[in-house]
């Protein structure tokens, strides 16, 4: 049985050479470099943890739908709302006040906008992939409209609003050293992938050991046995679909409190998407969603630097990220057909 | 002069893993007759059956398929050499015509000739005495059509030996002699076919001859005497390994009134009237048997009860008063049921029995507390509910899709009864059970029903409810009529079907 995984990961890791050399780049070396810009020091680990924390709530977005049977495809732009609606909170309120409202009205405004895909599908039985990819356009052009009009902050020539008075501060930072001993950056955990890995850790605790969990799970399972368990079929979905809308748009809100400090035009650079495989990486088990993200985090950091260092085109994360989700699929797969014939 | 063999199994041994399925088993099948296969559950009929049709390579032993040496790598090749099976999930897809079905993975040709097939189509169907609108679509379909419609499929694909699983399990008792006169037409033309059925009736009344298994062991094969008065009597102590003693129906005298309809209607899934006017009584200390007819409101009216269907017009009154308006209300007040379906309705096959065992009580104790699930007391509990009709499992961490159909009833009739219901409603539940798991069940119905409970058990198996039930009432086209205290097969057959 493991040596049939081996194979895959080893197929994997080889198709991934093979690209790179038929491409002209020096294989081994580019994936060395990969790991070293990602891995390789405290300083670049840092970055990684920056990139994977979004990825890490919003995969938890993606994943709370997916077990009540929903394929939220809308994360995208829930959480380019939830990102633009604490800016647009935000800039306004100078104190602490302003963050918490800021975070507020992005979980809000992210299940806002899940709310009509989830009525649709709850009430009037309209698939959640179709509505929810509309909603993805809407809030892609009306965060745009917003942003270079009433949004735009008048002193700067780019589509972006003011920057928020206060930002959440860093749980912990440290400097890193570089090779001459001297310091050359610093290490940050930030206050969002506490949130994250909290939130993940809630869900799994939520999931397995609560009455509510449960009975999202059964939706999500068999939604007719559910209802003859006297289960509020209707009622679930649409609590999933909104507590998955809040929760991608409280990544939005905190991508504006800890990093980014403002909203601007095409802020999400596909965080929702990206987000679906990591929430599929997962599997069954919030936990796993933590080193999911994770690889997700590692393999788009050291992608950026090896697209410095050695011209490889930004195209290689995407092959790169596909190919691990098709590995994973093949070994789950493997797993159902394995089941006992009685 | 003698027909010679169309099957002959010779020292069949099917392990799986550890688990001997079937251990030198012999069957042989006279070309020309009807030959049933009886047994409990899990005594190994349908896994020999798989062998015969190729779904399962036998770990020993050998077949010869009229008299010639036979090694099915796949179905495809038992199809090639005339073998074909019904299993008892019938594989009519109802988004396809009549035709389409009929035609399914063996069309002629890759451009379809509408005109011709009809036509072949039409000849097989006169061939047998059957009607088919060949162009409508197959989810019209009665049970009992879908099975003629199964029968074709095999005529289709030219099968000389037929296996039928359980062929009558939806069918009325009208619908399964009419689906036996047929299947002695297609004998008299020559074919040969194998019955796998837990029907003993059936058996003496129609086969030629019978093999019987218990425990993955050949215990019997003899030809079938339907002079000989004790044959059920000695069929169903083969089949179990004792003389059984079927209970007597204890004089029980009903008790208050726990569930009143008075005049409902429901609406069925294409918006007609399914239940017109029904009104009954369900009292503490009896069982209600509701028979009738597969479609004739039956579905609906549970519905109804369960809350999934709306109540178009009519009173029900639950223990003194209105009942209530959500499933999880009448759950929790004590209205519980073993829904028809239990691959939909009843169990979430991906799931543990642990998790299972909770459906449908997952709010209260011992399953939770206070919104949380107590862990213990669920795995307690699971375990008392697979005790009960002794439900044969790996481990309470096992998926139940790992447990046989029977099982799974088990599994699901045991829950119900674990909740202390005050009302039972039970759809089928005896349905894949074999004779001693549906009196185990039906004993402890009746436990449960003299210490205050009442319970409608809705049935497609008319002796089942005679045997079993105190009252039984009759469903023909939505309407609801009382037999009284009438044991009278033929005349709640009547009724069954509006002739009386």
């Amino acid at each position: 049985m493991n040596w049939r995984l081996f194979l895959l990961i080893a197929a994997c890791i080889a198709t991934i050479f093979a690209i790179l050399v038929v491409g002209g780049f020096p294989a081994g070396q580019v994936l060395l470099d990969l790991l070293n810009g990602s891995v390789g020091s405290l300083k670049v680990f840092s970055k990684t943890l920056r990139e994977m924390t979004p990825l890490l709530i919003a995969g938890t977005a993606v994943f709370v739908a997916l077990r009540a049977g929903l394929f939220n495809i809308g994360v995208e732009g829930q959480f380019t709302m939830g990102a633009m609606g604490c800016a647009a909170v935000a800039i306004w309120i100078p104190n602490w006040f302003g963050v918490l409202c800021g975070a507020l009205a992005g979980i809000i405004l992210g299940a806002l906008w899940a709310f009509p895909a989830a009525w649709i599908r709850a009430y009037r039985n309209g698939h959640e992939v179709i509505t929810t990819i509309m909603l993805n356009n809407i809030a892609g052009f009306l965060t745009t409209a917003l942003v270079v009009g009433p949004l735009k902050d008048p002193f700067r020539e780019n589509a972006t609003t003011a920057a928020i008075p206060i930002m959440f501060p860093n749980i912990f930072s440290t400097p890193t050293l570089g090779q001459n001993g001297k310091p050359d950056g610093t290490f940050e955990i930030t206050i969002g992938l506490v949130v994250g890995i909290t939130l993940a850790t809630l869900l799994w605790f939520w999931l397995k050991r609560t009455v509510a969990g449960y009975e999202l799970e059964a939706v999500g399972a068999n939604p007719s046995a559910a209802e003859m368990a006297g289960i509020a079929v209707r009622r679930v979905t649409v609590k999933a679909m909104l507590s998955s809308g809040g929760i991608a748009g409280l990544a939005g809100a905190l991508q504006v409190l800890v990093l980014e400090g403002r909203f601007y035009k095409d802020f999400s650079q596909g965080y929702g998407f990206d987000s679906l495989g990591v929430a599929l990486l997962a599997g069954g088990n919030p936990l796993a969603l933590i080193p999911s993200a994770l690889a997700f985090g590692i393999i788009k950091k050291g992608a950026s630097s090896i697209t410095v260092m050695h011209s490889v085109p930004k195209g290689i994360t995407l092959v790169i990220l596909g190919l691990m989700i098709v590995v994973f699929a093949a070994i789950r797969y493997r797993k159902h057909m394995g089941r006992a014939v009685a | 002069m003698e027909a010679g063999f169309a099957v002959t199994m010779e020292g069949i041994t099917k392990r799986f893993g550890p688990v001997v399925a079937l251990d030198e088993v012999t069957l042989k099948v006279r070309k020309g007759t009807i030959h049933a296969l009886v047994g409990e559950n899990g005594a190994g009929k349908t896994t020999l059956m798989k062998i015969l049709y190729g779904a399962y390579p036998a770990t020993e032993g050998q077949y010869q398929i009229f008299e010639e040496t036979a090694k099915f790598k796949n179905s495809a090749e038992a199809i090639q050499t005339g073998i074909g099976m019904v299993s008892q999930h019938y594989s009519i897809i109802g988004e396809l015509t009549c035709l389409e079905n009929l035609m399914l993975g063996a069309e002629s040709s890759w451009l379809i000739p509408q005109s011709a097939s009809i036509q072949l189509a039409e000849k097989l169907a006169a061939q047998m005495g059957f009607e088919f609108d060949w162009g409508a679509l197959a989810s019209g379909l009665s049970p009992a059509g879908a099975q003629k419609l199964e029968i074709l499929k095999l005529l289709w694909r030219n099968s000389q030996i037929m296996i039928l699983d359980e062929p009558t399990a939806m069918l009325t008792p009208q619908d399964s002699d009419a689906l036996y006169a047929s299947l002695k037409t297609l004998v008299k033309q020559g074919a040969t076919v194998i019955v796998v059925t837990h029907r003993l009736p059936e058996v003496i009344e129609h086969c030629d001859q019978v093999t019987v298994l218990r425990g993955g062991k050949l215990v019997a094969n003899e030809p079938v005497d339907p002079g000989e008065t004790d044959l059920p009597a000695r069929l169903a102590e083969l089949i179990v390994g004792r003389a059984i003693a079927f209970p007597e129906l204890s004089k029980r005298e009903p008790g208050e009134r726990l569930l009143t309809a008075e005049k409902i209607c429901v609406r069925g899934s294409r918006g007609e009237i399914s239940v017109r006017a029904a009104s009954f009584s369900l009292c503490a200390g009896e069982i209600v048997g509701l028979a009738g007819v597969d479609g004739s409101g039956q579905r609906e009216l549970f519905a109804a009860l369960y809350g999934t269907q709306p109540i178009v017009s009519g009173l029900v009154d639950f223990l003194g008063e209105q009942l209530a308006s959500t499933t999880k209300e009448r759950l929790r007040n004590g209205l519980k049921w073993i829904p028809e379906d239990r691959h939909r309705q009843a169990l979430i096959e991906d799931w543990t029995l642990d998790d299972n065992a909770a459906l449908g009580m997952h709010c209260a104790p011992p399953f939770a507390e206070n919104g949380h699930i107590n862990r213990a007391g669920r795995r307690q509990a699971a375990s008392e509910i697979a005790s009960l009709f002794a439900t044969k499992f790996g481990a309470l961490s096992d998926p139940i899709a790992s447990l046989s159909g029977g099982n799974q009833q088990r599994f699901v009739n045991a829950r119900t009864l674990f909740s202390k219901p005050r009302v039972i409603l039970a759809f089928q539940p005896a349905r894949g059970l074999d004779i001693d798991a549906t009196r185990a069940f039906y004993a402890e119905l009746s436990k449960a029903v003299e210490e205050g409970a009442t319970a409608l058990v809705v049935s497609f198996d008319l002796d089942e409810l005679i045997q079993y039930t105190d009252r039984i009432l009759v469903m023909s086209l939505g309407e609801l009529y009382e037999t009284g205290q009438s044991r009278n097969r033929t005349e709640i057959g009547k009724l069954m079907v509006g002739a009386a």
